[in-house]
């Protein structure tokens, strides 16, 4: 049982204050999904959880388990356990899928995995997610479709069995069967690694596939309203305005 | 003598680099079949050696490789009797042959019965100039110079050992001959010449090393090598240099002829040294040749490495594909000047030059310089590349994977070197390759770090 925390976090890029005093809290097995239009700082957040060097915490704290993390390099955090499945997954030249999947569960490990049991796990989770074993053999992200990148990021989920992991508008620019595809592989691992994901989206399409314990709304860089799936429902009949208005006062 | 100008008439060295380096080079590249008498090629050579300056080699004005600081005449050429010591550094077995040059000797030889008895020559130069005279004569400095540079004329008259390689026509031999120079202490001059021909139809891969261990001290390795593909031969040709950390200073050039329908994939991979001037010729000289031409370089600490890779058609229609990568950290310095020329009667070209490189260090300096010279006129020639440096977005993503800062870079630059790798088709050549890079990125893992944290 893992927790992530996050306590009155405030983030600035550059010369503007993005987060604005957030608290979250995602523990294995839950899942969350954050929701926010354009600019309100969801991506600020993932890869703040994860240690991007451009964003820079200026009050707050980041726990796992407890253990503070803020000063802590981004594959540290990997190491604990924590996982970020990216908006815009960049390429990575010359290095296929199966090798970058087997250096990056070797870097979490003393002993490197042996190849039979790699293969075995590479098998399972292709079958799981339903990819294709020959996607494991391209060069990663190089040449990829929006699809075929945000499976990518998935199958990279499942094989390295996060604790929790923060997914990034891993829906937007999908088709529906992408979308498809990428909602039920998060559902699957949810179900079968009992994972805790923290579900990051400006649209609602992917939660009709994943369906959330909890409901957060991030406005202006804080979470301005908490509630389970009718908070979906909600958003989906009458879109950030009303919300906006309702807080408009404490924002 | 057509192949030779007597020293007084040659004209003044020209800058390397410039597109009438090339052509003179063409110019007095040897066309009749009437040969000049080695030791009568060695004299003119000497003649030329003692005439001309340590060069100095200027490049788009800016570009300076000098030898003026090496004290030649502290340098000596070192025998050594036979042993077969050379051999470990040899990647993978079996090999269809071995030759290893230790200094001024070849010290060990080997070569599968069965290949002798099909008429297969693996010997030193020394001894082909004895006994296989008639393929020597028609062979030898066919298409190299004596006197481009001092440098040039010291090794064609100065020249021990050597290594000397024929294939009979038709052969086809799938294990690569293997070729080491190797340098084994400071102070040492080592003049090299490698003569390699593949008969018609023939099909080889051949594999030339210059190797030294860390040595102490300045040592001069002035090597020359030309390969001749006749006819529909086919040659996958790799050189791996890696002359360690010491002195070592590697003046060579290397001629390929490609003649009608043959076809070489040639790859020079220049992993270390304290300075390497190299002049690389691919010379498509008949009808339906065709070539790959692929390179690799790597400078660090203060090294000062310097290529001019010459994509040369004589005659169409042929085809050319040439594509370097190179890198560069610590405080060194590294040139590419890659040439597309295409000679008037070189009709129905195709060729494409890319250079693609990375800086990895604030200190270091890389420049690619790519240029065309196109005679003809029904002809396609170009070239492009991209000038790089470590993409943060990319290190970051592997961070999260869980990757140290260091192991993302090592992924970035060994992929930066992998298309070239992959298409050696020779897994054990591969993994030396890619041991190579790892082992330079590991030493100048600081310095890349430091670059990456001031941006």
């Amino acid at each position: 049982m893992a927790e992530l925390e996050i306590r009155n976090l405030h983030v600035r890029t550059e010369d503007r204050e993005i987060l604005r005093g957030v608290d979250l809290t995602v523990r294995t097995g839950e899942l969350h999904a954050l929701l926010g239009p354009n600019g309100s700082g969801k991506s600020t957040l993932a890869n703040t959880i994860m240690g991007h060097p451009s964003y820079e915490v200026t009050e707050g704290q980041i726990l796992f388990d407890g253990q503070e993390l803020n000063e802590m390099a981004p594959h540290e955090r990997a190491r604990l356990g924590l996982f970020l499945a990216f908006q815009y997954p960049v390429a990575v030249p010359g290095v296929s899928v199966a090798s970058f999947l087997r250096m990056a569960i070797n870097a979490q490990r003393e002993e490197p995995i042996k190849v039979k049991e790699f293969g075995g796990e590479l098998d399972h989770a292709v079958r799981l997610l339903d990819v294709d074993r020959s996607f494991t053999s391209r060069h990663l992200n190089d040449g990829f479709s929006g699809g075929e990148k945000k499976r990518a990021e998935i199958l990279q989920m499942a094989m390295l069995k996060p604790q929790i992991a923060v997914l990034d508008e891993t829906d937007s620019g999908l088709d529906i069967d992408a979308l498809r595809t990428v909602a039920e592989g998060v559902a699957k691992l949810h179900d079968e690694q009992g994972i805790g994901a923290l579900i990051i989206t400006h649209y609602q399409r992917i939660l009709d596939y994943v369906k959330p314990q909890f409901v957060h709304i991030l406005m202006d860089g804080r979470i301005v309203m908490r509630g389970g799936p009718e908070l979906v429902a909600r958003l989906e009949r009458e879109g950030y305005d009303p919300i906006r208005e309702e807080v408009g006062a404490n924002a | 003598m057509p192949e030779t100008t007597p020293p007084e008439t040659t004209p003044a060295p020209r800058k390397a680099g410039t597109a009438r380096e090339a052509t003179l080079n063409y110019a007095l590249a040897g066309s009749g079949t009437e040969r000049m008498p080695l030791a009568d090629s060695r004299a003119l050579a000497l003649a030329a050696y003692e005439r001309l300056p340590l060069p100095n080699w200027r490049r788009s004005g800016f570009w300076t490789t000098s030898l003026e600081q090496l004290d030649l005449d502290a340098l000596e050429i070192r025998t050594h009797s036979p042993d077969a010591k050379g051999q470990q550094f040899l990647a993978g077995t079996p090999s269809a042959g071995v030759l290893v040059q230790r200094d001024g000797s070849v010290v060990y030889t080997q070569l599968g019965a069965d290949l002798a008895q099909r008429g297969v020559i693996l010997c030193s130069l020394e001894e082909a100039a004895k006994d296989h005279p008639q393929l020597f004569d028609r062979y030898y400095l066919r298409r190299l110079r004596l006197d481009r540079h001092k440098l040039e004329a010291a090794s064609a008259a100065l020249w021990s050992g050597g290594a000397f390689l024929y294939v009979p026509p038709g052969l086809q031999i799938a294990e690569p001959f293997q070729i080491v120079y190797e340098i084994s202490e400071g102070g040492t001059a080592q003049y090299a010449h490698t003569l390699a021909i593949a008969d018609h139809g023939s099909d080889l891969r051949l594999r030339e090393y210059g190797l030294a261990e860390q040595i102490d001290g300045d040592a001069l390795h002035a090597g020359q090598f030309e390969l001749y593909l006749e006819d529909g031969a086919r040659c996958r040709l790799a050189q791996v240099v890696d002359w360690g950390q010491g002195g070592v200073h590697d003046v060579s050039t290397s001629v390929v002829e490609v003649a009608r329908d043959a076809y070489c994939h040639w790859l020079p991979a220049l992993l270390g040294g304290a300075l390497i001037h190299h002049h690389d010729e691919l010379a498509v000289a008949g009808a339906g040749g065709d070539m790959a031409f692929r390179g690799i370089f790597f400078a660090e600490r203060d090294e000062h490495l310097d290529v001019f890779a010459v994509d040369l058609h004589e005659t169409g229609p042929s085809g050319g594909d040439v594509h370097w990568r190179g890198a560069a950290t610590g405080e060194s310095h590294a040139s590419f000047e890659g040439l597309i020329q295409i000679h008037p009667g070189a009709q129905q070209t195709h060729t494409y030059l890319q250079i693609h490189t990375m800086l990895l260090s604030a200190e270091a300096e890389l420049d690619a310089i790519p240029s065309v010279l196109v005679g003809a006129d029904d002809v396609s020639a170009s070239h492009g590349g991209t000038v790089g440096e470590l993409d943060e977005a990319l290190i970051f993503y592997m961070q999260t994977r869980g990757l140290t800062r260091p192991q993302a870079v090592r992924v970035i630059v060994e992929g930066f070197f992998e298309p070239l790798i992959v298409q050696l088709d020779d897994p054990a050549l591969e993994a030396l390759i890619r041991e190579k890079i790892g082992a330079k990125l590991a030493s100048a893992a600081a310095d890349i770090e430091r670059y990456a944290l001031a941006r």
